[in-house]
């Protein structure tokens, strides 16, 4: 064991293959959990489906590296962690002859940056970050992110971060004039210290909890992502909950579907993939869950007031002012992830 | 043992064939045990041992030794925090439970009638045999700022027309310490009652009568005679608490980091880590060994009678 | 003789309600959680009404019941295994002297004493190391280490009571080691093992921390699912679920007594 060394735990695609044919599971977010979309998938299919569910891109890669993915056919990254997991490898090249309707998928989305030409990864939902709050209890609510720093008396352990370092930091660095993917250590630090004055009105980081103890009166603001805040204000129409987008800017996120090399049951993979394609089920997946579809036949299926509904379909000059969160070198990363352990264990 | 004695069998020839050889008995005996144990507690100690002294390693990466760096990291000004709030907890949680523990053996010891002993202490450690996420959930539960603590709050309030300020302790230290002595307030109790039941009774009532107060009979008699007790159930709360992650996760929020959340992190959340994950492994483990370490020593110090 | 027993009579009642308090703190949790099962609103501290609507949840949510099913599964597989080892490391650790025992015995109580999490990370590492696939499997093995730990520590405190003498008469009269070991040193240890088996399977289903560093395939246990949701935000069919398995742990622990009170009356007699 000495010398030349041994390489710890590598994804091996052990069972690449090798599953039972009629099974699919998927690794997906919590707020993507559907029942009903995934009986019709069964009915359709004869595929029984399983899942398991992440909340922070980083927790998925991690638990995946750490050898826990072996059971999954298809994952749910978001675009930057897309282009991360194409670098390490883990991601299978998709064959285009096998997916029916990727022509429907907007011109910007198939050219992403992330991944041109959709050869890893194929997008099914956007939305951007934003910041919800029950008008009742916060009145004049937040246009910005600099609210929070500005009514620090008013929030005090009563607002929520979302648990993911690129938004939270991102936000910061944006409300100070930065860009989400500064890669300048002076910028960097500086956020940090911005957090770190926020520290006293965060009374956790989290990405799905806030849901509940929002509606409970324990949070009157929460930052959160727009899917989820679109769900909620419509879920409890006789609450006052308001979803806001900063207006100097936010992260203009896409979530995407991919499958992993070691994925055991490519077939059903492909069928997930094309079923997800299926202009009606993208449609679906707005109305019922309320994420932003790329999908452009399925846009057109939409009841107006949804495609009207501007916190789920931003206007073009909220979009343009927005950014998408991309991959940074290594280095700068780790300088953004020490800050975030920082930031967490005072 | 048994060997010295000639065995009385009619065959002995026959009895040395069905007998295995001497050697194999205890190797039936103990390798299997000795085997598991290897493979899946010693190799993979050593194995943290080696990882942690690799620097910034992920998985996907080649392990090559190189240095002490995850544990100088250690000596960095805000993981020394973590490590002296791990420690805090622990000690604080130690003391609530021997405060709180204390008098409840004493009770069910000394105090309750032979009859009943059992059944008290029975129920009063039935909790244990609950779900520990589902008794810090209940906490959760108990404590947030709209909980039955900040109802009853209001309530009182609103009857008394007094303004009573709202308890907002979930997601702070304070309820942290609470989820642990709850957790370990049991343990405490059952290790205090083992050793105050074998208390001299006779002692204290000649105490009694010489003219001792209450006080002094404590101090003087009951206090030393239950030392070992003492100190084992401190112990075992103390290392319990400092490898805890349960309670600070669920209640402690966003700024109660511990070294066992730390850990999780740096393998299962977003800050991966491996090495360092190692380290700090390493260092509870030796901790924990240390303290096991003083209580042998110091146990054997402490008189019998 | 007046004056110490009316000390000792006041200092009863305090002592007395200051237990009394504590039974109420330790059965807190357990109390709100069941009051919050049967109440309407998900939300709200307050009571909004009685429904049984969180136990139906409860009982048609099928992930909860693959789950606690699962978890069933590896208690009973660790248990069972680690039963054979840790009865069996007892008895040679009781019966043998031999060089290095120390350190075996040493190595054998361990896991005792070491925190979860490092057991956890451990484990992790050796099987990334090995690259071993982690799945339902790699939890048993697992939880096997410390299970047999509680087993052999409660078996050998029960070895240092029974009567030498019994297996060597056992022997005396011609019963091969074998016999001896099943027909009379067994009996006597089983219930020793039987309550170190309970102690072990509770420790095994409660089990969070290696059971979640170790967990792969898709293989969830009961802790790792409760732990999600409370993770996300918790449905109230938790509390359905929590007075649940507080009623059949409390039922399994009646039981369980009450067999021991009994094979102790046998004993007596």
């Amino acid at each position: 064991m000495s010398g030349c060394g041994w390489t710890l735990a590598e994804v091996r695609p052990v069972q690449a293959g090798k599953g039972k044919s009629d099974e699919l599971s998927l690794y997906t977010w919590t707020n993507y959990v559907d029942p009903p979309l995934v009986e019709a998938f069964t009915t359709q299919t004869g595929i029984r489906v399983t899942y398991d569910i992440f909340n922070s891109n980083e927790i998925m890669l991690a638990t995946f590296q750490a050898g826990k993915g072996s059971a999954y056919s298809i994952l749910y990254p978001s675009d930057y962690k897309v282009e991360e997991m194409i670098e390490l490898g883990f991601l299978s090249e998709l064959d285009h002859t096998r997916i029916d309707g990727l022509s429907n998928i907007l011109p910007q989305f198939q050219n992403s940056a992330y991944d041109p030409g959709n050869r890893h990864s194929i997008p099914i939902s956007w939305g951007t970050t934003g910041l919800i709050y029950d008008a009742d209890r916060l009145n004049p609510g937040p246009e910005d992110w600099s609210f929070l720093w500005e009514n620090l008396d008013k929030l005090e352990r009563r607002i929520t971060l979302l648990d993911d370092v690129r938004e939270v930091m991102g936000a910061t660095l944006r409300s100070l004039g930065h860009s989400y993917n500064s890669t300048n250590p002076q910028q960097i630090k500086q956020a940090y210290e911005r957090l770190v004055t926020l520290k006293p009105a965060v009374a956790s980081f989290n990405t799905d909890a806030w849901k509940e103890q929002l509606l409970a009166g324990d949070l009157v603001l929460a930052m959160v992502y727009s899917a989820d805040a679109v769900r909620l204000t419509k879920d409890n129409p006789d609450r006052n909950l308001k979803y806001v987008i900063p207006k100097s800017g936010t992260s203009l996120w896409s979530d995407t579907i991919v499958m992993p090399k070691t994925a055991p049951n490519p077939e059903a993979a492909y069928a997930w993939i094309n079923y997800m394609l299926q202009p009606s089920v993208a449609a679906q997946i707005t109305q019922r869950q309320y994420f932003a579809t790329p999908n452009q036949a399925a846009y057109d299926q939409l009841p107006a007031p949804l495609r009207n509904n501007t916190s789920l379909f931003p206007p073009d000059e909220i979009l343009a002012n927005s950014e998408r969160i991309s991959p940074i070198d290594p280095k700068i990363l780790a300088l953004y992830e020490r800050y975030w352990t920082l930031l967490t264990s005072s | 043992m048994a060997g010295q004695s000639p065995p009385l069998s009619k065959q002995p020839s026959l009895d040395t064939e069905k007998v295995l050889p001497k050697w194999l008995e205890p190797l039936f005996l103990l390798a299997p045990a000795g085997i598991w144990l290897g493979l899946l507690l010693v190799i993979p100690t050593l194995l943290i041992f080696e990882l942690s002294l690799v620097p910034n390693i992920r998985p996907g990466q080649v392990v090559n030794p190189s240095g002490l760096d995850n544990y100088a990291l250690i000596f960095d000004d805000i993981y020394q925090k973590v490590v002296l709030r791990s420690l805090s907890f622990a000690v604080s949680t130690t003391f609530f439970c021997l405060l709180l523990g204390f008098p409840v053996a004493y009770w069910i010891a000394l105090i309750v009638s032979k009859r009943w002993q059992n059944l008290v202490l029975l129920g009063f450690v039935l909790p244990l045999w609950t779900s520990s996420l589902l008794r810090s959930y209940a906490w959760i539960t108990i404590l947030r700022p709209t909980g039955v603590v900040n109802s009853v709050i209001t309530l009182l309030s609103s009857m008394t027309h007094l303004t009573l300020p709202p308890l907002d302790i979930l997601n702070r230290e304070p309820a942290v310490l609470i989820g642990m002595t709850y957790s370990l307030l049991p343990y405490m109790v059952l290790i205090l009652y083992a050793s105050l039941e074998k208390l001299d009774r006779r002692l204290l009532e000649a105490a009694a009568d010489l003219g001792a107060t209450p006080v002094q009979t404590f101090l003087k008699v009951t206090v030393p005679q239950t030392l070992p007790g003492i100190a084992a159930g401190s112990l075992l709360v103390f290392i319990t608490c400092l490898g805890d992650f349960v309670n600070p996760e669920l209640l402690g929020g966003a700024s109660s980091m511990t070294v066992a959340r730390l850990i999780y992190n740096q393998f299962l959340g977003a800050t991966r880590n491996w090495g360092f994950g190692s380290a700090l492994s390493m260092i509870l483990i030796l901790a924990v060994s240390i303290a096991i370490a003083l209580l042998i020593k110091y146990g054997d110090a402490v008189p019998k009678k | 003789m007046d004056t110490p027993n009316s000390r000792l009579r006041f200092s009863l009642s305090w002592q007395m309600l200051f237990s009394l308090l504590m039974f109420g703190f330790m059965y807190l949790p357990i109390l709100v959680l069941a009051f919050y099962s049967f109440n309407e609103s998900p939300y709200s501290a307050g009571w909004k009404g009685f429904t049984w609507n969180w136990y139906y949840q409860f009982f048609t949510d099928t992930r909860i019941l693959t789950a606690l099913g699962n978890s069933l599964v590896v208690a009973f597989s660790a248990t069972s295994i680690a039963a054979i080892l840790g009865t069996l490391m007892a008895v040679g650790l009781a019966r043998y002297q031999f060089p290095g025992k120390g350190l075996y015995q040493g190595v054998a109580y361990l896991p005792l004493i070491i925190p979860d999490i490092a057991m956890a990370v451990a484990t992790l590492v050796f099987l990334a190391a090995a690259a071993i696939p982690l799945s339902g499997g790699t939890i048993v093995a697992a939880h096997v280490v410390f299970c047999l730990s509680y087993i052999a520590l409660v078996v050998s405190t029960r070895i240092n009571g029974i009567n030498p003498h019994l297996e060597e008469a056992a022997l005396d009269l011609g019963a091969t080691p074998a016999q001896a070991f099943t027909k009379v040193l067994l009996p006597e240890l089983a219930p020793a093992i039987v309550s170190g088996c309970l102690l072990a399977f509770v420790l095994s289903m409660d089990d969070f921390l290696i059971a979640s560093f170790t967990a792969g395939d898709g293989v969830k246990t009961l802790p790792i699912e409760i732990f999600g949701r409370i993770r996300t935000g918790v449905k109230p069919d938790i509390n359905a679920l929590s007075v649940t398995l507080i009623l059949a742990s409390g039922l399994v622990f009646f039981v369980a007594e009450y067999i021991r009170y009994r094979s102790e009356q046998k004993r007596l007699q």
